[in-house]
C-alpha cells in the first residue's frame, strides 16, 4: 500500500456516503408510511392461498375509518407450520388467522392461544353453521376459537373442449352418469387417453385425485377415539391403490399440485381433468383466465366428500382483538360469504347462504355458465363429517409427497407407500 | 510497504522484473477469462433483464435477452404494501442498520481485543488467542437451537436486536486485526507514546486506530457484506413483518402462489445493488483485503 | 500527542499516584480489551454450543414446557434415521460436485490472471462479483434459470438438441444445479486467494524452472501448484465447513420452499436442512433431535476437516 491512500480514503467516503444516502432514503419511505397511520390500528390476517378478501378489506376499511388492514399468505402447509412456532414462542402470529380443516384439530387444543370469540357474540352464530362444522372449531373446554369460512365439497372440473376431442360428452350429467365410482372414471380417462394420446393427459395431478377419494373417506387417517389408523385403514390404502392406477395407466400428467409447473399446465391445456372443491375454480381462474368457457363441472365419482374449507380465528398475541374479532364477524358473514363464492369460488359453510336464492341460482360463467351454486351448495348440505385428528394436514402433505415420488419415478408405488406410513409415524 | 519514489528507471526495472516471471497473457488466455467473466456477470444481467419485465414476459419463448422498460414499475410494486406482503423499506432499513451496527461492532472490538493480543502483555495472553482460533474453527452457527430458545427468552425474536447480538464480535476479525497490528505497527511507535504518558487506551486510540485504518477497512468492508447477505438466521428469528432484505425477498419468492418472477428478481437486483455499489468504488481494496488476508492466513 | 516538556511535568507532579494508575493499567485494561469479544462469544457462541449438547439429551419440544432426559436416546433414533443418512449422502454430494470442479476452475483462472494482462482490475474485480451477491439472490435468480419450462439453461440445452431436463426432481441433476450455485458464488473468490498465494511464490523458483527450459503449462504444474499446497489445504478446508453447512440455496430451490424437505423424495435435503425441518420446518418441533443433529454436524465437519487435511497434505509429500 503506497501513495494512493488518500484517493482510496476519499472512495471509501464516497462509498459511505453513498450508503448513507440510500439509507436516508429508505428510512424516509418508511417513516412516511408509517407517518401515515400512526393512530390508526392496522389488523393483520394470515391465510394460505387465495381466500378472496381483498375486495371484502376494502369494503371494510372504507366502512371503519382507521383501520388498515394487511393480509399475509404463505402456502399450505408453511402456514400452518408457521402458525405453530408463533403461537409456541407467544409471538409472531397475526391479529387473525386462518385455520384449515386439516389443522384445525391441532390447534382446537390450545385454547390459551386464541380469543375465545363467544365474547364477542359468535355463540349467537352457532345456527348458521352445520352442527359438525361449528364443533370442529370448539375446543374441549367450550372456548369457540374460529368461525368456519367455506367447505370443499366435491365437483369434477373439466375441459369440454378436450374432451369433445377425444369423442366424449361434454355434457355434465351426462359425465356424471358414466363415472359412479372412481374405477369408472379412470375408465373414461383411457377412452381419453387412447384418443389423446401422450401429451394431455386426462388428470392433473395423483395428490389432487387421492385428496379428493380421501375426502370421502370416513374415517380416514382418525378413528373416533383418536388414534392414528392411516395404516391399517383400507379405505386410505384404496385411495392410494387408485391413484398409483391412475398413474400406470398413464392418465395423469403428473404434475406437482400447486406448484409452478401445475399453474403453468392451467395456461397451456395440458390435462383435462381437475378434481374440485369448490375453492379450486379460484386458482383455475386465476391460473387461465383465456380457458374462461372452455371449462365445465359435473359430479363427482363416489358421491359428496369434503376436501379443504376453514375457519377464522383470533389470536390471543393481538393487540387488538374485539377490532379483530369484529372483522372476523365480517369476514365470515353471509353477505361476504356470498361475495367470496361469487367472485373466487370458495363456497359458504353457513346454511343460510347455501340455500339462498344468490347461490342456488349462481351460474359461473366461466365454467359453462355451469349451475355451480346448485351443485356445490346441494352436496355441501348433504356433507357428512370426517373425523379429523390433530396430524391431518401432515398426512395429506406426506401423502402428496408420497404421490410425486411416485409419479417422478423416484420410488416404486410399494416402496413409496411404506415412506409414507413412516412419515405418518414420525409426524404423529 | 514504504511508497517508493517512482522514477522511469524503477518503472523500467519492475517491468523488466515482471516480463522474466509473467510471461504476457496470449490471445487464449484472454478469450478464457472473458469466457469467466461472462459466466460471471450473466445471472446478474439475467435478473436486471426479468426484473425488467412483466411476469408474462418470463413465460416467453425464445426468452428476451435484453432489458425491458418495466424495472421501475416493479421496483415501486416491491415498496407497495398492496402488491407484496412485506415491509421492503422496512426490510432495507432494517439490513442497513444490522449491517452498519455489526460492523461497526465488529471491527472496534476486534481492533480492541487484537491491539491486546499483539501489544500488552497479560497472563494468559497465549492461552486466551488460542481460544480465539480455536473458536475460528468451530461451525458456531450449530448453536441454533439453543440460540432460538435464548432469544425467545430474551423476548427478541422478530426483532433485529436477535440478529445484531450473537454478531457484534468475530473471532476472524480479532485474528486479522492482532495479526496486522503485530506487523503492521512498530513498538517504537508505541513506546514513544508510552513515554509521552499515554496510557494504553490513549495508545489505542491516537496510535493504532490511526495505524491500522486500511485493514480496518477491509474488515468492514467484508463484515458489512456477510451481515447484509445473511440468511439463515435472520430468517429464523424475523418475519415477513420485520425482516431483513434477504428474509424478505426469500418471502417474496416462497409465500406467493404464483411466483412473480419480474418482482422477485426486481427485488433480488435491489438487495444486491447497495453492495454492488460499494463493491464498484471499493474492489480494488476488497481485493486487496481478500488477498493480503489469504497470505496472512 | 502530548509534547514531550508537558509529560516529564505531568510524571513529575504525578509520582506515585500515577504509578500506580500506569502499573493498573497495565494490568487491568488489556483483560477489558479483550473482554467484550469473550462475554459476547460467551453468551451467543459458547453457551448455545453447549446448551446444544444438553438438549440433545433430552426431548424437548418447543410445544411441550416441559422436556425429559433422555441420555442418548436421540442419538440413537439419528443413526437408525435413513433421512439423516440421506441428507448426508446428499450433503457430501453436493459437496463433492461443486468443490472439485470450483477448486481446478479456480487454480486455473488464477494462473491465467497470474500474467501480465491487460485490464488486470477489470478481470479481478469482474470474477469476484458473484460473491458480492448474496446466498438468497442467487438461490433465486439460478432457481428460476433451472427452471423446467421456462428456465434459460433448458432454453440454451434445447438450442443444442438436449431435451428438457427437470432440474429440481432428479437427484443427480438437483445436485448438479445447487452446485453450480455454489460454484458460481466461490470460484472467483477462491482464485483470488490463489493468486495472492501466486503472487508470493519466489521469484527464483521460476528462474530454476525456466533454466530447465520448463514451459508455462509445466511450471504451472511442477512450480505453481506444489507451491499452493498449503493454500490448498486452506480453501479445501474452509469449503468443507461451508460445504457441510449449505442451506439457502437448496432450500429455496423447492418450489415455494416447504419446511426444507428438499424435494418430493428428499433428493437435495441437505444436513442443516433436515436439521431445520426437525427445529421448525413442520409442526414436529423436536428440538431435542434438532440439537443431536447439530452436534453429529459439527462432529462430521471435524472428522471431515481432517480427512481432507490429511489427504491433501499427503499429496504434497508423495509429490517430489
Amino acid at each position: 500500500m503506497n501513495g494512493s491512500s488518500t484517493g482510496r480514503q476519499r472512495r471509501l467516503v464516497a462509498a459511505v456516503l453513498a450508503v448513507a444516502a440510500a439509507t436516508t432514503a429508505a428510512w424516509l419511505v418508511a417513516g412516511s408510511a408509517a407517518a401515515a397511520h400512526r393512530d390508526a390500528i392496522t389488523l393483520t390476517v394470515d391465510v394460505f392461498g387465495d381466500f378472496g378478501y381483498h375486495d371484502l378489506y376494502k369494503q371494510y376499511e372504507a366502512a371503519h375509518p382507521g383501520i388498515t388492514i394487511k393480509e399475509d399468505s404463505e402456502d399450505y402447509a408453511a402456514h400452518h407450520t408457521a402458525l405453530a412456532q408463533h403461537l409456541a414462542t407467544g409471538a409472531g402470529a397475526d391479529d387473525i388467522e386462518a385455520i384449515e380443516v386439516g389443522y384445525i384439530a391441532q390447534f382446537a387444543a390450545q385454547p390459551q392461544n386464541f380469543v375465545d370469540l363467544r365474547q364477542y357474540g359468535a355463540a349467537e352464530l352457532k345456527s348458521r353453521y352445520p352442527a359438525w362444522k361449528w364443533d370442529q372449531a370448539v375446543a374441549r373446554n367450550g372456548a369457540v376459537i374460529g368461525l368456519g369460512t367455506d367447505v370443499g365439497s366435491l365437483g369434477i372440473c373439466y375441459r369440454t373442449d378436450l374432451f369433445r376431442k377425444a369423442g366424449l360428452p361434454t355434457d355434465p350429467s351426462t359425465l356424471g352418469k358414466m363415472w359412479p365410482t372412481w374405477s369408472k372414471f379412470l375408465a373414461v380417462g383411457r377412452t381419453f387417453q387412447k384418443k389423446m394420446g401422450s401429451r394431455i393427459k386426462f388428470i392433473d395431478s395423483g395428490s389432487n385425485l387421492y385428496n379428493a377419494i380421501i375426502g370421502q373417506a370416513n374415517p380416514a387417517y382418525y378413528d373416533a377415539s383418536g388414534n392414528v389408523i392411516a395404516a391399517g385403514n383400507p379405505k386410505v390404502k384404496a385411495a392410494w391403490n387408485l391413484t398409483m392406477r391412475a398413474i400406470a395407466l398413464g392418465e395423469d400428467k403428473g404434475l406437482a399440485a400447486f406448484s409452478n409447473d401445475w399453474n403453468t399446465g392451467f395456461k397451456k391445456g395440458t390435462f383435462a381433468t381437475v378434481t374440485c372443491p369448490a375453492w379450486m375454480m379460484g386458482y383455475i381462474q386465476g391460473q387461465a383466465p383465456a380457458t374462461k368457457g372452455k371449462w365445465n363441472i359435473a359430479p363427482v365419482p363416489g358421491g359428496g366428500g369434503n376436501w379443504g374449507g376453514s375457519f377464522l380465528a383470533v389470536s390471543k398475541q393481538s393487540q387488538h382483538p374485539a377490532e379483530a374479532a369484529d372483522l372476523v364477524k365480517f369476514l365470515t358473514s353471509p353477505a361476504s360469504e356470498l361475495y367470496v363464492f361469487q367472485h373466487t369460488g370458495n363456497l359458504s359453510s353457513e346454511i343460510p347462504v347455501l340455500k339462498s336464492k344468490a347461490v342456488q341460482s349462481f351460474r359461473n360463467p366461466f365454467f359453462s355458465n355451469a349451475p355451480v351454486g346448485k351443485i356445490f351448495a346441494n352436496s355441501a348440505l348433504k356433507l357428512k363429517p370426517q373425523i379429523l385428528g390433530p396430524h391431518q394436514g401432515d398426512f395429506q402433505t406426506a401423502a402428496s409427497n408420497a404421490i410425486q415420488r411416485v409419479e417422478q419415478h423416484k420410488q416404486s408405488p410399494d416402496a413409496s407407500w411404506k415412506q409414507f406410513l413412516k412419515d405418518v409415524a414420525s409426524a404423529s | 510497504m514504504t511508497a517508493i519514489p517512482y522514477t522511469a528507471a524503477t518503472r523500467r526495472r519492475a517491468r523488466r522484473a515482471l516480463a522474466r516471471r509473467f510471461e504476457s497473457a496470449g490471445p487464449l488466455t484472454y478469450l478464457f477469462l472473458i469466457l469467466v467473466v461472462a459466466v460471471s456477470i450473466f445471472p446478474l444481467y439475467w435478473s436486471l433483464v426479468v426484473a425488467s419485465h412483466t411476469n408474462a414476459a418470463v413465460y416467453a419463448y425464445p426468452p428476451k435477452l435484453l432489458p425491458g422498460g418495466n424495472l421501475l414499475h416493479n421496483i415501486r410494486r416491491l415498496f407497495d404494501a398492496g402488491a407484496v406482503n412485506v415491509d421492503f423499506a422496512k426490510a432495507l432499513v432494517n439490513s442497513a442498520v444490522v449491517s452498519s451496527v455489526v460492523t461497526a461492532a465488529v471491527v472496534f472490538f476486534s481492533a480492541l481485543a487484537g491491539f491486546a493480543f499483539a501489544k500488552l502483555d497479560f497472563r494468559g495472553r497465549k492461552l486466551l488467542f488460542l481460544l480465539v482460533l480455536a473458536t475460528l474453527i468451530v461451525p458456531v452457527q450449530l448453536g441454533l437451537v439453543p440460540l432460538y430458545i435464548e432469544m425467545k427468552h430474551f423476548g427478541w425474536l422478530n426483532s433485529i436486536k436477535a440478529v445484531m447480538a450473537p454478531n457484534l464480535v468475530s473471532a476472524f476479525g480479532v485474528f486479522l486485526m492482532r495479526q496486522s497490528i503485530a506487523g503492521g505497527v512498530p513498538d517504537e511507535l508505541i513506546g514513544a507514546a508510552r513515554v509521552d504518558g499515554c496510557n494504553t487506551w490513549r495508545v489505542f486510540w491516537h496510535v493504532i486506530l490511526p495505524g491500522i485504518r486500511p485493514i480496518a477497512a477491509v474488515l468492514g468492508l467484508l463484515t458489512f457484506m456477510n451481515t447484509w447477505n445473511d440468511f439463515l438466521w435472520p430468517y429464523i428469528v424475523l418475519n415477513a413483518r420485520n425482516p431483513t432484505v434477504q428474509v424478505a425477498i426469500s418471502d417474496i419468492a416462497t409465500v406467493a402462489y404464483v411466483p412473480d418472477y419480474s418482482l422477485i428478481l426486481a427485488g433480488c437486483f435491489v438487495s444486491i445493488l447497495p453492495l454492488l455499489l460499494v463493491f464498484l468504488v471499493l474492489g480494488k481494496q476488497i481485493i486487496g483485503g481478500i488477498m493480503q488476508g489469504a497470505i496472512k492466513g | 500527542m502530548t509534547s514531550a516538556t508537558t509529560s516529564a511535568v505531568a510524571a513529575a507532579r504525578g509520582g506515585r499516584a500515577t504509578r500506580w494508575l500506569r502499573r493498573v493499567d497495565a494490568k487491568v485494561s488489556p483483560y477489558l480489551y479483550v473482554t467484550p469479544f469473550f462475554a459476547v462469544f460467551g453468551v451467543f457462541g459458547l453457551f448455545p454450543l453447549g446448551y446444544t449438547a444438553y438438549i440433545s439429551l433430552t426431548d424437548r419440544n418447543l410445544l411441550d414446557p416441559v422436556s425429559r432426559f433422555v441420555g442418548l436416546h436421540n442419538y440413537a433414533l439419528l443413526i437408525h434415521d435413513s433421512y439423516f443418512w440421506n441428507a448426508v449422502e446428499n450433503t457430501f454430494g453436493i459437496w463433492f460436485l461443486s468443490t472439485v470442479p470450483q477448486l481446478s476452475l479456480a487454480l486455473v483462472i488464477a494462473h491465467l490472471l497470474n500474467t501480465r494482462l491487460r485490464a488486470r482490475t477489470f478481470f479481478r474485480m469482474a470474477v469476484l462479483l458473484p460473491q458480492v451477491t448474496s446466498l438468497v439472490a442467487v438461490a433465486l435468480i439460478f432457481t428460476q434459470m433451472f427452471g423446467h419450462d421456462y428456465g434459460f439453461v433448458n432454453y440454451l440445452l434445447g438450442q443444442v438438441g438436449i431435451h428438457k431436463v427437470y432440474w429440481e426432481a432428479g437427484r443427480l441433476s438437483s445436485w448438479i444445479a445447487l452446485s453450480v450455485m455454489v460454484m458460481w458464488r466461490w470460484t472467483g473468490y477462491n482464485a483470488l486467494i490463489y493468486l495472492a498465494a501466486m503472487q508470493s511464490i519466489p521469484e527464483e523458483l521460476y528462474e530454476a524452472a525456466a533454466v530447465d527450459g520448463a514451459r508455462r503449462w509445466r511450471q504451472f504444474v511442477h512450480v505453481t501448484v506444489p507451491m499452493l499446497r498449503p493454500t490448498i489445504i486452506f480453501t479445501v478446508i474452509v469449503s468443507t465447513i461451508g460445504g457441510l453447512q449449505l442451506f439457502t440455496e437448496p432450500y429455496l430451490f423447492q418450489p415455494r420452499a416447504s419446511g426444507g424437505t428438499g424435494g418430493s423424495a428428499r433428493q437435495y435435503q441437505t444436513i442443516v436442512m433436515y436439521l431445520y425441518e426437525k427445529f421448525l420446518g413442520s409442526t414436529q418441533f423436536k428440538f431435542g433431535y434438532a440439537a443431536a443433529i447439530a452436534w453429529c454436524l459439527v462432529l462430521l465437519i471435524a472428522l471431515f476437516g481432517l480427512v481432507n487435511y490429511l489427504v491433501v497434505s499427503r499429496i504434497r509429500s508423495a509429490e517430489p
